[in-house]
């Protein structure tokens, strides 16, 4: 597919490199992420999916590589113009001061609003709290929630800023099985039926093959592989990329289903040698 | 979670009751600091009541003949009591928007203009003055040359602060603890000044740090005012990145398109030239700083295009009451203000504070 084949929505992420201060997380990353669709970003603790996520959306300069959004690089736009193409929503953290669950989704409009919100911002707040099923907590204060209800408000307030698209960063790591596979079926619907793009970082296996149309392993901020599931679910990419041993069988719809191989027991404390 | 995402959006929202409660507790306490001024002018122990205040106030203004008597009513209310009044209410609004500004850039409750050492930087200054100034200080809060010492100071901490966490890009943390290892720095020196001062510097120096608006006059209330409407202005007009930065921190805020380095940078120069001058003029008032924008949020809550002006409000209403009651109470002996709006202000916060059961911040 040339570039003026691609749909809209595509981020287009060329030797990206970035890092804190001297040190470099993520090294000559090259990716696409389509319009309307899901890709999946694996990796172990620390291999830079954060890092990736940040730089993405400028939030970490990269210091080398380009990212551009439909052929226009994202380096060239105003902070304001970026923040309306692309949400992020950070892994969760915890502040010393909290407000409402509707005004907190509220600041996702600070992108498009002047010095008050108009009706326009309200709408959106509304349609991004229904969808994330927080209406009867919308009076409620942030810090007075569960953490997986303040990801969930996370989320909303990167809808309500009604990007093109959504950078979500472990959205998933709080949430219960059911709000898991609730976030997951949203993140999905994003894509699939509004047509945002939507990159996210995950660390379940089996919820990114069943979500993400693609995923890209990653391992000490290298891109190892991109591709479907079907493509890149192999033993040997996650053996290079997590150091363990899986087996990966197929579901019934063709699904990748990954399963540890169990390693040879060993004790989980050294032998005490005891000696007179 | 079941909601289409590709609904389109429409502006038939429904009204916002919340803003609307919060805009007429605004305006009530903007009525209250009215009634606050007209009794704090007509108060006093010089035998001047309302109706000779509001005489002085329009003879001054439609430019009517003045008797002898009634120019000492004049000097009474211009010259002692307005700019007091005027200070008070400018110098409260200013520090409480220095520490609602402070605590929300920083998303810490426990800094001010006072933690961060600018307070102590100008006690430092004022007390350098009082101590090496000779006969050409006069060592009150008046001595433009003591002014010019605690501003001097003051800045100086300001930029010292700005400098070293530039060097850490603003980071929240740096300027804070930057700010209270100045504040250790200068009250150590400043305790050590007091060590070598005689018993009158002495003296001077522990009357400057109980802060007052003893010694007001209309040069003070227009340098203070002149930094408050240039500064007010502009906090309001980064209220919205404010809450960004307070609420979901330095990532999701740059994710909305904050410039947090710059707000760091401008909000810093703001709420510290604010506390500067507002110092610089009526010494330490550390009290409504820290505890005046955690009274304004309980009332008000905690989102910035509210709490701005309405612990503007708040703040000069604290320190116009603290000092009418400090003048008025024990009237001739006259308690400085900086001493009354703790005595005030603390079981006012406290009993706010015990009446939630949950947290205000």
């Amino acid at each position: 597919m040339t570039r003026c084949d691609e749909p809209r929505g595509t981020l287009q992420v060329t030797g990206l490199r970035a890092g804190y201060g001297r040190t470099t997380v993520v090294h000559d990353v090259d990716l696409v992420a389509r319009g309307g669709r899901v890709l999946g970003v694996l990796g172990p603790n620390g291999c830079g999916k954060s890092t990736l996520l940040r730089a993405l959306c400028r939030i970490v300069k990269p210091t080398a590589g380009a990212v551009e959004l439909d052929g226009v690089d994202l380096a060239g736009l105003h902070r304001r113009d970026l923040a309306r193409a692309v949400a992020h929503v950070p892994q969760a953290t915890a502040g010393a001061f909290s407000l409402p669950v509707a005004e907190a989704v509220l600041l996702g409009r600070i992108p498009h609003m002047g010095m008050r919100p108009t009706a326009i911002d309200h709408a959106h707040v509304d349609r991004a709290l229904t969808m994330l099923d927080l209406d009867a907590l919308a009076a409620r204060r942030v810090d007075e929630l569960s953490g997986g209800q303040q990801q969930r408000v996370g989320i909303a307030r990167a809808i309500a800023q009604d990007p093109r698209v959504l950078l979500l960063d472990e959205p998933t790591s709080a949430l219960d099985l059911r709000h898991r596979i609730d976030a997951m079926d949203l993140v999905h619907q994003l894509a699939h039926e509004a047509g945002l793009t939507v990159v996210v970082a995950v660390h379940d296996l089996d919820l990114a093959a069943g979500y993400c149309d693609e995923v890209a392993f990653m391992h000490a901020g290298h891109l190892l592989v991109q591709g479907t599931p079907a493509e890149t679910f192999i033993p040997e990419t996650i053996k290079r990329t997590y150091d363990v041993e899986v087996v990966v069988t197929s579901a019934d719809d063709g699904t990748p289903q990954v399963r540890p191989v169990p390693t040879a027991t060993r004790p989980l404390l050294p032998a005490l040698r005891v000696t007179c | 979670m079941t909601a289409a995402p590709g609904t389109t959006v429409t502006g038939a929202a429904a009204p916002r009751p919340a803003g609307r409660w919060r805009l007429l507790v605004l305006l009530a306490a903007v009525v209250a600091l009215g009634v606050l001024v007209v009794a704090s002018v007509a108060l006093g122990s010089s035998g001047v009541g309302f109706a000779d205040a509001a005489w002085a106030i329009g003879a001054r203004i439609l430019g009517s003949d003045v008797t002898p008597d009634g120019e000492r009513v004049q000097a009474v209310v211009w010259g002692l009591r307005l700019p007091r009044v005027v200070l008070a209410v400018l110098g409260g609004a200013a520090l409480s928007v220095a520490g609602v500004v402070m605590q929300g850039m920083l998303r810490n409750p426990m800094v001010s203009p006072f933690t961060l050492g600018i307070s102590s930087a100008a006690a430092f200054g004022a007390s350098v003055v009082i101590l090496f100034g000779g006969a050409a200080s006069a060592g009150g809060r008046t001595d433009p040359l003591v002014v010019a010492g605690a501003l001097i100071a003051s800045a100086g901490c300001a930029a010292l602060l700005l400098g070293l966490s530039w060097i850490r890009r603003a980071a929240a943390v740096t300027l804070i603890l930057v700010g209270m290892a100045l504040n250790y720095l200068f009250s150590a020196v400043t305790a050590a000044l007091q060590y070598v001062a005689t018993d009158q510097q002495l003296a001077q120096i522990v009357r400057w740090t109980f802060g007052s608006v003893n010694e007001a006059d209309w040069t003070q209330v227009a340098v203070v005012g002149c930094v408050a409407a240039v500064a007010f202005p502009l906090v309001m007009a980064r209220a919205g990145a404010l809450d960004a930065v307070a609420f979901a921190g330095d990532d999701a805020a740059r994710g909305l398109g904050v410039d947090v380095t710059g707000l760091r940078i401008v909000g810093s120069i703001t709420a510290v030239a604010l506390a500067a001058v507002v110092v610089s003029f009526t010494g330490v008032i550390a009290f409504v700083g820290l505890v005046g924008p955690h009274i304004a949020r309980l009332i008000i809550g905690a989102g910035h295009r509210y709490l701005v002006p309405f612990a503007a409000v708040s703040g000069a209403l604290l320190l116009l009451a603290a000092d009418t009651v400090g003048r008025t109470v024990f009237a001739p002996v006259v308690i400085p203000v900086g001493i009354v709006v703790s005595f005030l202000g603390a079981p006012l916060f406290l009993n706010l504070v015990l009446a939630r059961k949950r947290s205000f911040l």
